[in-house]
């Protein structure tokens, strides 16, 4: 659906894309993750040609992606990281006139309408203006005007900032119900917790580069970290500490305020081992739990640094 | 087309910061011009000359043909055949501004000085001079009488021209017309913003239009179609404020108004499009440049100084001929002073080219726009 080829994007000496490659498969919803500056949008805006760039080819449905790719163009829809909506108009003259811009038949483009409302729900507010929406609402609207056509291929930059938690529920929802009906979707977010939750494939991006790709299970696999175990209100000296960090798959703990994380590779029992030691001490400890790896693990590991930095 | 032409009109309408700049601020500013110079000042100076013609002692049938048919020449001007006692009454009144005495020596009476008296005098003299010119031709070339009566014809209408050949006599008025031009001119800001909407580095909105399949001629032509209609209601209900509320006579017929008001706000519109193309401007920029596109030429034309547009007509007209300004506020007064439908002609014809240059430039400039930043 999308073949991204060394792409290289300079905003003076800064290089905003690192010879970006990216190749997404049609009903796939892919995720870019990456923290913030870290060329998500850059990249999203060269393959919609509205950037210019300095190097490579950007394919979309087997075509070069030019300004007056309009064929490609009315394929595609885009929710964008700021909400563009006209602030004077109402829902439904805003999910209309956006529509419009796609699809020509009056009565086709009444039915898309209607069905885009349905689908974020904003029917109870069909003839309020956009202005005076909530910004859930608005949100909810943004995504209404890029999706309204039907696109095949729809790129959502960061629908979810700045959403209330229901709100973003929903929004994953719809996204997910979108690929269900066939959309294949480019979602970018620096939200590890929602990449992880509806995407099929995530690219990790910092620097302008992919630094890793795959399923989430295949990026969690690449890393060291199987579970890390924390341990809260536990006082320990340093033999202690010595001796925990010698327990069998324990590859590196932190001990901070009473605050003791282990972290384990891929195994077995780790936990029940943990408590056994414990136990044999006679070392009192509060509250514990044990938390499989996440995709910030995962670029923790690859990077040095958290996902949010 | 259509829907694109509907929603375009109602989000431009719905704008009120916009549409007050677009239509509620002339109005204000000519209120304020109007309180200014006076209701008694602008009302009186609308009125025709009135003037007696009296047969004169040594009596000349070619003067008093002359001075009769000078209400034909002159639409401001109306004279009519009076006794000398009659005329003279008349004059004592106040129901007239003057007498001519028709004979071999032609002369004036009047019983005040004044702008009209002047005007009065003015034909006198050119009345005296144009003989006396003949004369001469008379006595020492005979043969080139013919040629000598062809320049002063010429003369006469290169004289009626830049002087009251119309209808309205009021120096006021030029801040009137002004006034629309600057108003029609302001439509550089509907079309700056019209166009920023289009732009995907100066909005989301702008964005999200570039990435839709609509071409982008079709988005300019559509916005520039609209805001021009826009802008043209706009002008046309100044100037009927103008005309009606505040009873200034702008001169010319409507047809004609109409004609020079649609130019005008096609200039305007056209100019703010070519300007909100321009991509590596920031918004703040072009409306700033929007400014300058709008109150400096609109200063050239006399907005801010009466007398502006003569003084650069007097030291360099070519400026006159490209300030769209001037030449729309030129274009009223060829239809209210001047009288003179060629010179008219030719103003609306510039700014038609003009308009046209900018929409073609814009589109041009913006047809297969990349940014270099978002």
């Amino acid at each position: 659906m999308v073949t991204i080829t060394n792409l290289v994007k300079r905003y003076g000496n800064l290089v905003a894309l690192d010879h970006l490659n990216l190749e997404i498969k049609e009903g796939e919803i892919y995720g870019l993750l990456g923290p913030n500056g870290s060329g998500k949008t850059t990249a999203i805006n060269c393959m919609l040609a509205l950037l210019k760039y300095d190097k490579g080819s950007i394919q979309i449905m087997g075509q070069e992606m030019h300004p007056d790719s309009y064929a490609v163009k009315k394929n595609i829809g885009v929710v964008m990281q700021n909400v563009a909506v006209f602030e004077q108009m109402s829902v439904w003259e805003n999910v209309d006139y956006f529509c419009g811009l796609y699809v020509n038949d009056r009565k086709k483009r009444r039915e898309l309408v209607e069905e885009a409302i349905r689908f974020v729900e904003l029917e109870d507010y069909r003839k309020m203006r956009s202005g005076k929406l909530s910004g859930g609402l608005l949100r909810r609207l943004n995504i209404a005007c890029g999706i309204v056509h039907k696109p095949k291929l729809i790129i959502m930059d960061e629908p979810t900032v700045a959403v209330d938690p229901q709100s973003r529920n929903k929004i994953l929802e719809g996204i997910l119900e979108l690929n269900r009906q066939g959309s294949t979707i480019i979602y970018t977010s620096h939200y590890m917790e929602e990449v992880e939750q509806i995407c099929s494939r995530i690219a990790i991006m910092d620097h302008g580069r992919v630094l890793a790709s795959g399923t989430k299970e295949e990026l969690k696999s690449m890393i060291k970290t199987g579970e890390t175990v924390t341990i809260e209100a536990i006082a320990l000296d340093e033999k202690q500490l010595s001796e925990i960090r010698d327990l069998p798959h324990v590859f590196q703990i932190s001990y901070n305020e009473q605050v003791l994380k282990i972290c384990l590779s891929g195994a077995k029992h780790n936990l029940v081992r943990i408590l056994h030691y414990l136990e044999e001490n006679e070392i009192p400890f509060g509250r514990v739990f044990s938390e499989l790896p996440t995709l910030n693990d995962v670029f923790l590991e690859i990077t040095g640094k958290e996902l949010r930095d | 087309m259509l829907h694109l032409i509907k929603y375009q009109f109602r989000q431009t309408v719905r704008e009120w910061s916009t549409m007050f700049w677009a239509l509620a601020f002339p109005i204000i500013l000519g209120t304020l011009f109007y309180v200014s110079f006076g209701k008694w000042d602008m009302e009186e100076d609308m009125e025709v000359i009135r003037t007696a013609v009296v047969e004169g002692a040594d009596p000349n049938e070619a003067s008093l043909l002359f001075f009769e048919e000078i209400d034909s020449d002159f639409d401001m001007i109306r004279t009519e055949v009076m006794k000398e006692e009659e005329a003279l009454k008349a004059l004592r009144e106040d129901e007239i501004e003057g007498i001519f005495y028709a004979g071999e020596e032609p002369k004036l009476t009047v019983a005040k000085s004044g702008l009209e008296q002047s005007i009065l005098k003015n034909i006198l003299d050119t009345y005296l001079k144009n003989t006396e010119l003949i004369q001469t031709i008379v006595d020492t070339h005979p043969e080139g009488l013919e040629s000598g009566l062809e320049a002063l014809a010429d003369w006469q209408e290169m004289t009626e021209e830049i002087s009251v050949g119309g209808r309205t006599l009021n120096p006021n008025i030029s801040y009137f017309f002004a006034l629309i031009a600057f108003a029609a001119l302001s439509g550089v800001y509907l079309g700056i913003k019209g166009c920023c909407d289009s732009q995907a580095n100066l909005s989301a909105l702008g964005a999200r239009r570039c990435i839709t399949p609509t071409h982008k001629m079709k988005l300019i032509f559509v916005s520039f179609l609209v805001l021009f209609f826009i802008q043209f209601i706009n002008i046309m209900i100044l100037t009927v404020f103008v005309r009606f509320a505040l009873g200034i006579d702008l001169g010319g017929s409507p047809g004609e108004i109409v004609l020079v008001n649609l130019l005008g706000s096609m200039i305007g519109v056209s100019i703010g499009i070519l300007l909100g193309s321009v991509s590596r401007m920031q918004l703040g920029m072009k409306m700033g440049f929007g400014v300058l596109f709008t109150l400096f030429p609109a200063f050239l034309a006399g907005l801010m100084f009466g007398d502006m547009k003569n003084i650069i007509e007097q030291y360099c007209p070519v400026i006159n001929r490209v300030n769209p300004a001037a030449m729309l506020s030129d274009s009223y007064y060829c239809m209210a002073v001047y009288n003179d439908a060629e010179r008219m002609t030719r103003n609306l014809l510039i700014l038609a080219v003009m308009s046209i240059v900018c929409v073609l430039a814009a589109f041009v400039v913006t047809r297969r726009e990349r940014y270099d930043s978002i």
